[in-house]
């Protein structure tokens, strides 16, 4: 069982990584990887997200009726995304955390990966193991996003986490980099770098 | 237990509905007087940012409490005008019970502005008169993702600007979202000279408006667009010249060495 | 706005995967093809054309302040409104693939459901939900146009791979590598559009 366990949170990670190897959730890749703290943000929401409405789907699952399943599916994790922007939203400690958050709100509620998972893992699971498996998707989709924010911002603005790295030494910020298509193009260096590791991933 | 069933189906579809929408009804209920509190002092750093009563940072290291009472004690007049500049009303300045326009309040004076089918009234323009002498007006529009505001303090009454602050909802980061978080974006409004007298009151220029050697715009009523941000630039620039546009008659009328128009223009429609 | 400006914009200028880069999950992995992608860009045309409208009367009529009793706003539901609708509409979609199309179903596979969470989809309801439509015509038209707009991008992506089949990629880079870098470039070519103003 901890085998099973082991693989279920180093699986998402490496060999089935949502971004590179599922395809999913490559939208709000794009978006938030412009500067390392939006994507910071962003892998820390869908860590959480997708650990507790995997968790709360797995629950329920017994008693889902098929032929809607995907609209309760939606309803939970929006549910839970609004409940979280709004208690935020009402302390006075809390209320400058959600106004960096609430940009995200709609990207988090619409990752495939958080609906991915919960089709394809919390519905047929228990509920500790789909919790794993939410957090664990989330991490390994947090990877990828921190690694291709690291580039953009180091070569797109010349700094990292907003502190100056590169401008000093006289670069010149590449604006291409920034746009989202490179974010893309990033992606596709990502997957040739893990498929040439990995030779097993590769495609005939 | 049979869960294809279409009984179970639609009743538990319906529970789940009503169980949702209600909790979070109750929730947005519930929090929204502290909601509110926090978006009103939200605005009220936002406003005292672009009349330079300090750098946002500064500001909002005060609490909500510190906030009003910075505003209730730097205050000078807060009023609302209508598109002739004519003051409708006086707005409370207060320290109890301090009234500002938040972002929803602008969005449908926004809709009154641009007219439509959501025109619910004539603009109600609010006017806010700070004791350094600079009056601040908001701004409000669409960004790329979603609805973008800001503030734009004006040097006595002139159309020169003196400070700018501008926030969004969900723009993107590291691109449109510079708007807020860019100081520099923010500090190339200082010094221009709005043209009330045009239709485009105040460009954001893409490629670059033209600059002398310290890199100050030559142009009065041009800046830089952000690069990468395309269109957020766009929304920004016609969500200012929408906004000021409606307040043109107020500055043009209240340039100085003329009357702050309150009294006058009232005893003349009646 | 003109309808047919309308149209043409929200195909070319506000491309939803080009320009948006929304609904890119599905658009990556069911192009492999061209008759699958141009089935589920039909699927993704279709669904936004019941929602969009849909949404555009709920948002106008019962979630805006003031729209259902004075002095109500309910703007907090709009994301879990839009998404429930998006979400029914999607189900009874599938239902009816199932039904008359069993091959595209299965085409289709896990794709479908997600449709619900197509970005583009919901993108379509918030970016109605900005735009301020001034009647139920414009949103369906928009509907219509940035539903196209996402057909033609996947039809095309799913042509350039069918091509690309033939062409000697590096072993790492093939399949899902060499889309993302197809994608990026395409991307950059369609920004050729943003500068066209209607």
């Amino acid at each position: 069982m901890d085998a099973k366990l082991k693989e279920t949170i180093l699986n998402p990670i490496f060999k089935g990584n949502p971004i590179t190897v599922l395809v999913l959730g490559i939208c709000s890749s794009l978006a938030v990887t412009v500067t390392l703290k939006g994507a910071l943000v962003m892998a820390l929401s869908v860590i959480v997200v997708c650990g507790i409405s995997s968790l709360i789907l797995s629950l329920l699952r017994n008693t889902i009726p098929g032929r809607v399943r995907i609209i309760v599916q939606l309803v939970v994790v929006a549910m839970m995304v609004i409940l979280v922007d709004q208690v935020l939203k009402s302390f006075e400690a809390t209320y400058a955390i959600d106004k960096q958050l609430s940009v995200y709100i709609g990207l988090i509620i619409t990752n495939c990966i958080v609906m991915g998972r919960i089709e394809a893992f919390a519905l047929g699971n228990k509920p500790w193991p789909s919790f794993l498996d939410g957090v664990a998707n989330g991490a390994g989709y947090g990877l990828i996003l921190i690694i291709v924010a690291f580039f953009r911002e180091l070569l797109g603005s010349g700094t990292l986490f907003g502190i100056d790295i590169l401008n000093r030494f006289g670069y010149v910020p590449n604006n291409l980099v920034i746009l989202p298509p490179f974010a893309l193009i990033l992606l596709g260096c990502i997957v040739w770098v893990q498929r040439s590791i990995q030779k097993d991933l590769q495609e005939k | 237990m049979n869960t294809n069933n279409n009984v179970y189906t639609v009743i538990y579809t319906t529970v789940i509905v009503v169980v949702v929408a209600a909790l979070l009804a109750f929730v947005s209920q519930s929090l929204k007087a502290k909601q509110d509190a926090n978006e009103k002092a939200e605005t009220i750093s936002q406003m005292l940012t672009s009349a330079r009563y300090g750098t946002k940072a500064e500001l909002d290291k005060l609490g909500n409490a510190a906030k009003l009472d910075k505003y209730a004690q730097e205050i000078e007049k807060a009023f609302v005008i209508d598109l002739s500049g004519k003051v409708l009303r006086e707005l409370d300045i207060t320290r109890g019970n301090i009234e500002v326009y938040s972002p929803k309040a602008l969005k449908r004076q926004n809709y009154n502005i641009k007219g439509g089918a959501n025109k619910t009234g004539e603009p109600e323009l609010p006017v806010f008169v700070f004791k350094n002498g600079r009056t601040v007006v908001p701004i409000y529009g669409a960004g790329l993702w979603g609805p973008i505001w800001g503030y734009i303090s004006f040097e006595n009454n002139s159309a020169t600007i003196a400070g700018a602050y501008f926030d969004h909802e969900s723009e993107t980061a590291g691109l449109g979202a510079k708007i807020k978080d860019d100081p520099s974006f923010q500090q190339e409004f200082v010094g221009e000279v709005a043209d009330f007298s045009s239709a485009n009151v105040f460009k954001i220029v893409k490629g670059g408006a033209p600059k002398d050697a310290q890199g100050k715009s030559l142009v009065d009523n041009e800046i830089d667009a952000i690069s990468g941000a395309t269109m957020t630039s766009q929304g920004l620039d016609a969500a200012i010249d929408a906004w000021l546009g409606a307040y043109a008659k107020y500055f043009q009328g209240s340039q100085p060495g003329c009357c702050q128009g309150e009294e006058e223009p009232k005893s003349e429609e009646e | 706005m003109e309808y047919l400006s309308l149209f043409v914009k929200s195909i070319f200028v506000d491309n939803m995967i080009f320009a948006y880069f929304l609904g890119m999950c599905s658009f990556l992995a069911v192009s492999k093809n061209v008759k699958t992608a141009a089935g589920l860009g039909v699927a993704v045309i279709a669904v936004l054309l019941i929602t969009l409208p849909v949404n555009y009367l709920l948002n106008t009529y019962v979630l805006a302040p003031d729209a259902l009793i004075e002095g109500v706003d309910l703007s907090f539901l709009s994301f879990i409104v839009f998404i429930a609708v998006i979400a029914a509409i999607v189900q009874i979609v599938e239902m009816l693939v199932e039904k008359f199309s069993p091959e595209l179903y299965s085409a289709l596979g896990i794709f479908l459901p997600l449709i619900a969470v197509n970005c583009a989809i919901l993108g379509g309801s918030l970016f109605m939900q900005q735009k301020d439509f001034l009647n139920i015509g414009e949103a369906t038209v928009y509907a219509l146009g940035s539903g196209f707009g996402w057909f033609l991008a996947i039809v095309s992506l799913a042509a350039i791979r069918e091509k690309m089949s033939y062409s000697n990629v590096p072993a790492a880079l093939k399949g899902l590598g060499i889309t993302f870098i197809t994608v990026g470039l395409m991307g950059i070519a369609f920004m050729t559009f943003m500068g066209i103003s209607l």
